[in-house]
């Protein structure tokens, strides 16, 4: 079957499909969209694959047939005669749910669908066997049947019609792209366009590969040489050229998540990423020196666990995993962000949904994920990110190094701080513990413990380590023995006891700690308070009397039970921060704040890498039960996807080197066909797969399978993982060189280019739109690359390019977002692409337009209009202008001059050559690219 | 009904963009066309009209978002019981954000207004008089006990992940009535509110749909609105300028066979060009009488609410106005001075919208609604270090029972709807969650929540995701 006629199929069947949707399935839509949230919001927590209370199941139609351990709960047809409804009515003895009664609207649903006969679509249908077994048999049958699920393999390339002329028949039959493209042209009875023309291609080649539009001079010296071994030595020289990488790099970066900062910072806290740009850097250097992908992705998941170790520069790759939003320090959402990121981001595979349940669609459980959980809970972030560049030697290094040294001594000794006023505190309401052991007072709904009346709150941590101590304890211990006999009595019996005790303790031979039996002897207690507070005077003259001449063995002895480091009133330093007051919480994330500003801000520090590491003991992470820490499930081991075999991960490691391998392993039927997908998109402006995103069962299916399938084959077995070789296969492509002009003839047959019969015409992305507006005023410097990202708003960063902006998660600039940068938060394969008039009001006035018209203008600058014209236009859009347009321009100049002088202040400055050369850059030819 | 005409507009491409293929697609309208620019130049940019899913009663939105959380028992809410426990523990006392104790009555008089009687507090005279119109829900409730939670909740329909505001969603689904103006406005004057641009963000939705941020306390329309103007040209230079760049661009376009793409920016810069005048008129309050000026009141709530009023004039889909930076009327203390200092900032502006609203003919089409991110305890909250709280004089957050009012947009007005508790601590009868209000608000303009979808990371999302009915009774 050719490529056309699968595609012509592809387009009825989903033409049919939406026929289908419109007139409705709608007991299928009624179930999916009223029923089964239903059933799982309201049913399933108790009634489900993990908890079936009463015997009870109600995630699939078997299984609420079948009904509980009291009989049937249904009968299929009649509402008034199931058990279910009446429950859910409240109607009879049972009421269900338990604590928050339906909706009346959702009794009248069930109701309805009770009526219909229990219609159920998808998983938990008649279909499937049970839950296990189900998930089995969705994998298996995935497996056999999803194209994107099988290992890619070579195709033959079908031989290039007869029906195209000769040239074209010649040109097109030498690349395997070109003849699978050329396959679906002809069998859609079309032609290919003929080659673009010179100064549009190398303007495209330019753009595409480097994301600058070439100088004037370099256009003309294609135009006058555009033979194919020009042009292919141009491809070479381009692809070398460490623009060529950044412009990829930001692509990259796209799907990295990448940001400068955490998302949102709570108050006192500092939002930015100090280096993430380190690992933006690297991902330039990496693309310089073309590493094969699968090292390239390896790094980014593990370059600290392979084998042999990197240099420390490589370890800057795993700000990927990194530089994502921290969730205001939620673990489960990080991971959960990683999760996305390395499945659906490197996969097209999304694997997030099954947090709360196995994936609806895809073959992807909730084992998977959790297995997947445990590799990334297996990993920390270490307490000081590794250096991976020192600063040159000298005064402003020395400075550097001081001031952090003191800003960093001041955490732990904030941390020092709380921890002793903590223990003071705990130490001066000993009695109150002890009280609180005794005679625990009522909790209220946040189950926090009671405040005193001086307004001191208790602290669980110690009193739970109190409890645990006195439960070690008996009766005859010398100094917390009376407090445990004394503490289970009732206050009468306690009252009653305490004078024959009193007499008793006193007694020669008995091993009571003195100091508290002088206590005892002299408060002579009468009631358990009583004692508790006589405890508290010993513990705080203990406490008190350290280090000094009036200590005693006795009271020596009081500390080591009560007061010394890991002893119950002591909270620890490591447990300071646990114990904080609001203040003390705020001023510790503020001093950390001074130490994340100053290695941002000052000169001077050394590069850091931000990594993750190992923990020392990995972990396997348990099931969360509709993804809620608080509900575990099973303890699911470390292990890849059962999509990707399943195989376990290396013994005492996280598994992030075995994830990594796995997803680039040669046979790995995604990862190769995502990015080939993904580069062809980014060079065509659609991808072979039009969700580039989602190569699972309902993401689309491939307008060309088998130029993707050979593709993506060639690319891992003749091109060796290099992304610089997948470019030159595509850029070489006379596919790639057709012209972008709509001949009638496409525009009815194919009017969104799904066969590739020419090129297609595209605005620039924000950072191309904006370099080429610095690089047509003539301020981008090369030499300005790297380090710390910039405002790219700012007219002091016109020398730098777009790549090295700083970007603020919560706070991306109105005008990078109206011209559609990918949102940071989450992996994008491809951006939207809007069209929204903010843009052209960008262009008509945004400062970074006006500035670049003025440079521009001087750049150009000439005695003459004439001259000026010409250089403007060269300048603006490498090439001379045409005769009428140089006349044009040259007649608006002088009617501009003689005009009435321009109102407002400031336009003096702003003369009809700036307004020239701003009206140039205002251009579509400016602004789109052929 | 609306699938059949719909259809047959689509391109074959957007019909396989519509079966799920290329990005999320809604049930019923027209096509997404920043789906491809192809598609855009064939049907429009994004952020055209589209038609609802089915017969809307609002067409716009007006959210006045009392950031912060305002005390329903003292505004909408009475509940004169609390006197009887004064001073006293409350038998029922629910977990909240701080420590609470003892009930606090509320230091406002409540009185019975309009034919319907309607409660509402001294704190707003002007809102109570239109008592008939409002629908005052007593039986709000949330998840959680703070500020950021709730915020994403009450904008996204999620607590924590990420997920576009209702603006957004609104907007993508029925795109906006006036091209020269943003369709998702969020007005906040002095900065961000808690969450910062979070609160009205379109996340995986494309970046047409984010709310347009506009710092209120600014007066000067060049500040208001980004590129609203040329920082140096006066309108008839800058036209000569646009006019060179047309006629420059109509030469490109003939050498290129009329590419619609091209058209369309050619058209788009022209656009543009109405738009500096459109959008500069419709955020320059200074246009306005200076008697309607004066019924809004000095100050920066009633510019803001002058502002909300033009842009819903002007077609305007979706407007936000926050009451200020931060978390304004969160008033852990000194409930009373505090609660009535933005009561008064806010009260006339809001009654002047009303006002406005229903003499333009407006208020039918647009739902206005008001409230915080939840309310308060009816219990006073304690002092503890570190807060700021050092006497027992305001009330802490509260999710578990707050008051939200609506008006126009096709509710019934000069109603009651829900309860909380004896005491106001929990909302006990027909209790809405946020999920409901916001399936209802959709729901209000011609949306129906369970089809207003996105497919994302494979997977179709909603801005209620599983939750949230329909409150048919809220319906006029």
């Amino acid at each position: 079957m050719s490529a056309a006629i699968r595609l012509r199929g592809l387009l009825l069947a989903t033409v049919t499909l939406a026929a289908a949707a419109a007139s409705g399935d709608d007991r299928e839509a009624f179930f999916e969209s009223r029923i089964r949230p239903l059933l799982v919001e309201k049913c399933q927590g108790c009634h489900g694959e993990t908890i079936a209370e009463a015997g009870l199941r109600l995630d699939s139609r078997r299984a609420v047939l079948a009904g509980g351990e009291s009989g049937p709960i249904v009968v299929e047809g009649d509402a008034a005669g199931s058990r279910m409804l009446a429950a859910v009515k409240r109607s009879g003895e049972l009421a269900m749910p338990p604590d928050d009664p339906l909706h009346p609207d959702e009794v009248a649903t069930l109701e309805r669908w009770i009526t219909d006969g229990l219609p159920w679509s998808g998983p938990g249908g008649d279909a499937a066997a049970a839950p296990a077994a189900d998930a089995e048999a969705r994998l298996a049958s995935a497996l056999a049947s999803h194209w994107a699920f099988r290992t890619p393999e070579r195709h033959v390339a079908p031989e290039v019609s007869a029906s195209f002329d000769p040239t074209t028949r010649a040109a097109w039959s030498a690349a395997a792209i070109d003849r699978f493209v050329a396959a679906g042209i002809a069998a859609a009875g079309l032609a290919p366009s003929p080659p673009a023309a010179p100064r549009d291609l190398v303007r495209r080649l330019h753009l595409d590969l480097t994301g600058l539009p070439p100088s004037a001079e370099e256009a003309d010296a294609f135009c006058r040489d555009p033979g194919d071994a020009a042009y292919a030595a141009l491809v070479e020289r381009l692809l070398a050229t460490p623009e060529h990488a950044e412009h990829w790099a930001r692509k990259w970066l796209d799907l990295a998540r990448y940001a400068d900062t955490v998302g949102y910072a709570f108050d006192g806290q500092e939002s930015r990423y100090p280096f993430a740009w380190t690992y933006r850097d690297w991902v330039v250097g990496a693309l310089v020196a073309d590493v094969p992908y699968d090292r390239f992705v390896t790094l980014q998941i593990a370059a600290d666990l392979v084998d042999p170790p990197v240099a420390p520069a490589d370890l800057a790759a795993l700000g990927f995993l990194t530089v994502g939003r921290t969730f205001v320090g939620n673990e489960h959402d990080i991971i959960d962000d990683r999760i996305d990121l390395v499945t659906r981001g490197l996969m097209g595979l999304s694997v997030a949904c099954a947090r709360c349940h196995d994936h609806k669609y895809e073959p992807v459980t909730a084992a998977d994920y959790y297995a997947l959980h445990g590799i990334f809970a297996s990993c920390r972030t270490p307490p000081e990110l590794p250096v991976i560049a020192e600063p040159p030697p000298g005064p402003e290094a020395d400075a550097f190094r001081t001031k952090l040294a003191e800003l960093q001594a001041r955490v732990p000794a904030h941390e020092a701080a709380v921890h002793v006023r903590a223990t003071r505190d705990a130490v001066a309401h000993a009695a109150d513990y002890l009280w609180e052991t005794a005679r625990p007072a009522p909790r209220g709904g946040d189950k926090r413990p009671p405040r005193l009346a001086d307004g001191y709150e208790m602290e669980q941590l110690l009193l739970d380590r109190l409890g645990r101590k006195l439960d070690g304890c008996r009766d005859d211990h010398p100094l917390l023995g009376p407090w445990v006999a004394l503490k289970v009595l009732t206050d009468e019996a306690c009252t009653a006891a305490l004078p024959d005790l009193l007499a008793v303790w006193g007694l020669d031979g008995d091993t009571m700690n003195a100091a508290l039996r002088a206590e005892l002897a002299s408060a002579r207690p009468a009631t358990l308070r009583a004692v508790a507070e006589a405890y508290g005077r010993i513990v705080a003259r203990a406490h008190a009397v350290a280090g000094t001449a009036e200590d005693t063995a006795e009271l020596a002895a009081v500390r080591e039970e009560l007061t010394v480091p890991g002893a119950p009133l002591v909270v620890l330093p490591t447990e300071a921060m646990r114990v904080a007051n609001r203040e003390e919480s705020t001023k510790h994330r503020s001093l950390q704040r001074d130490v994340t500003r100053h290695q941002a801000d000052a000169p001077g520090g050394p590069r850091r890498a931000m990594t993750v590491a190992d923990k020392d003991a990995p972990q396997d992470s348990h099931v969360f039960l509709r993804g809620n820490p608080g509900r575990k499930g099973d303890l699911v081991s470390r292990r890849m996807p059962a999509l990707l075999g399943g195989a376990a991960v290396a013994q005492g490691q996280s598994g992030r080197l075995d994830l990594a391998r796995t997803i680039v392993a040669p046979t790995n039927p995604l990862a190769p066909r995502l990015v080939v997908n993904w580069v062809w998109m980014h060079h065509f402006g659609r991808g072979l797969v039009d969700t580039p995103g989602d190569l699972g069962l309902r993401g689309a299916a491939p307008s060309h399978p088998d130029l993707l399938d050979d593709l993506a084959r060639r690319f891992v077995d003749e091109g060796r993982f290099s992304l610089r070789w997948l470019h030159r296969e595509i850029v070489m492509s006379r596919t790639w060189r057709q012209s972008a002009a709509i001949r009638s003839e496409l525009a009815a047959a194919d009017p969104d280019n799904l066969l590739y019969a020419r090129a297609s015409r595209r605005r620039l992305d924000w950072e191309a739109w904006r370099d080429g507006l610095l690089a047509a005023a003539g301020t981008l410097d090369p030499r300005r690359r790297g380090g710390p990202g910039v405002d790219p708003l700012a007219l002091d960063s016109l020398a730098v390019r777009s790549l090295y902006a700083r970007l603020d998660r919560q706070d991306v600039p109105g005008i990078m977002r109206v011209f559609d940068i990918a949102n940071p938060d989450t992996a994008v394969h491809v951006r939207s692409r809007t069209s929204v008039p903010q843009q052209s009001l960008a262009v008509l006035n945004a400062p970074l337009v006006v500035e670049a018209a003025r440079r521009l203008a001087e750049r150009a600058a000439a005695a003459d209009d004439e001259t000026f014209v010409v250089q403007a236009w060269r300048a603006a859009l490498a090439r001379d202008p045409a005769a009428e347009e140089r006349s044009a321009a040259v007649e608006w100049l002088t009617a501009e001059a003689a005009a009435a002088p321009a109102a407002s202040a400031g336009a003096a400055d702003f003369g009809p050559r700036q307004r020239l050369a701003q009206a140039l850059l205002a251009t579509a030819e400016f602004q789109f690219v052929d | 009904m609306h699938d059949e005409p719909s259809c047959r507009r689509f391109s074959r491409r957007a019909a396989l963009v519509r079966t799920g293929m290329g990005m999320g697609w809604l049930g019923a309208a027209g096509l997404l066309a920043a789906e491809s620019e192809a598609a855009s130049a064939a049907s429009g940019p994004a952020l055209t009209a589209r038609p609802p899913h089915f017969a809307p009663r609002a067409r716009a939105v007006i959210h006045l978002f009392a950031n912060g959380g305002p005390s329903h028992l003292d505004t909408f809410d009475p509940k004169p019981v609390l006197e009887k426990y004064a001073g006293r523990e409350i038998p029922n006392n629910l977990p909240t954000e701080r420590r609470t104790g003892a009930a606090l009555p509320s230091p406002f008089a409540f009185a019975r207004h309009g034919a319907s009687g309607l409660e509402v507090s001294e704190l707003f005279p002007s809102v109570a008089r239109h008592a008939d119109r409002l629908l005052v829900v007593r039986s709000m409730h949330a998840d959680v006990p703070n500020h950021e939670p709730s915020l994403m909740l009450m904008n996204c329909g999620d607590a924590r992940l990420v997920r576009p505001a209702a603006g957004a969603w609104v907007t993508y689904g029925l795109g906006t009535e006036n091209q020269n103006l943003p369709g998702f406005v969020a007005m906040c004057p002095g900065g961000y509110p808690i969450k910062g641009t979070e609160n009205w963000r379109s996340a995986f939705l494309p970046g047409a749909f984010q709310g347009t941020y506009v710092d209120t306390r600014k007066q000067k329309v060049d500040d208001l609105v980004q590129h609203i103007r040329h920082p140096l040209l006066d309108r008839d230079t800058q036209r000569r300028q646009v006019d060179l760049t047309a006629r420059l661009d109509r030469r490109h376009l003939e050498a290129r066979q009329h590419d619609p793409l091209l058209e369309a920016r050619l058209e788009s810069l022209e656009l543009a060009w109405r738009m500096q005048a459109e959008a500069g008129e419709a955020f320059d309050v200074s246009r306005e009488p200076a008697h309607v000026l004066a019924r809004y009141g000095d100050g920066v709530q009633g510019r803001q609410m002058l502002i909300a009023r033009r842009l819903v004039e002007r077609g305007v889909r979706y407007v936000q106005v926050w009451h200020g930076e931060g978390q304004p009327w969160d008033s852990h203390e000194e409930i009373e001075k505090n609660h009535r200092r933005l009561a008064n900032e806010c009260d006339r502006a809001i009654g002047a919208l009303l006002d406005d609203l229903v003499g333009l003919g407006l208020l039918e089409s647009t739902l206005v609604v008001w409230g915080g991110e939840f309310g308060r305890t009816p219990t006073v909250e304690l002092p503890m270090s570190g807060t700021g709280v050092s006497e027992p004089s305001g009330r802490d957050h509260n999710h578990h029972g707050f008051t939200m009012w609506l008006a126009g947009g096709g509710v019934k007005g000069g109603t009651v709807y829900g309860a909380t508790d004896e005491l106001g601590f929990k909302a006990v009868e027909k209790r809405v969650h946020v999920h409901d209000l916001q399936a209802t608000m959709l729901h209000l303009l011609g949306l129906d929540h369970t089809r207003l979808t996105y497919r994302h990371s494979g997977r179709d999302f909603r801005l209620t995701d599983v939750h949230g009915r329909v409150i048919t009774d809220w319906l006029a």
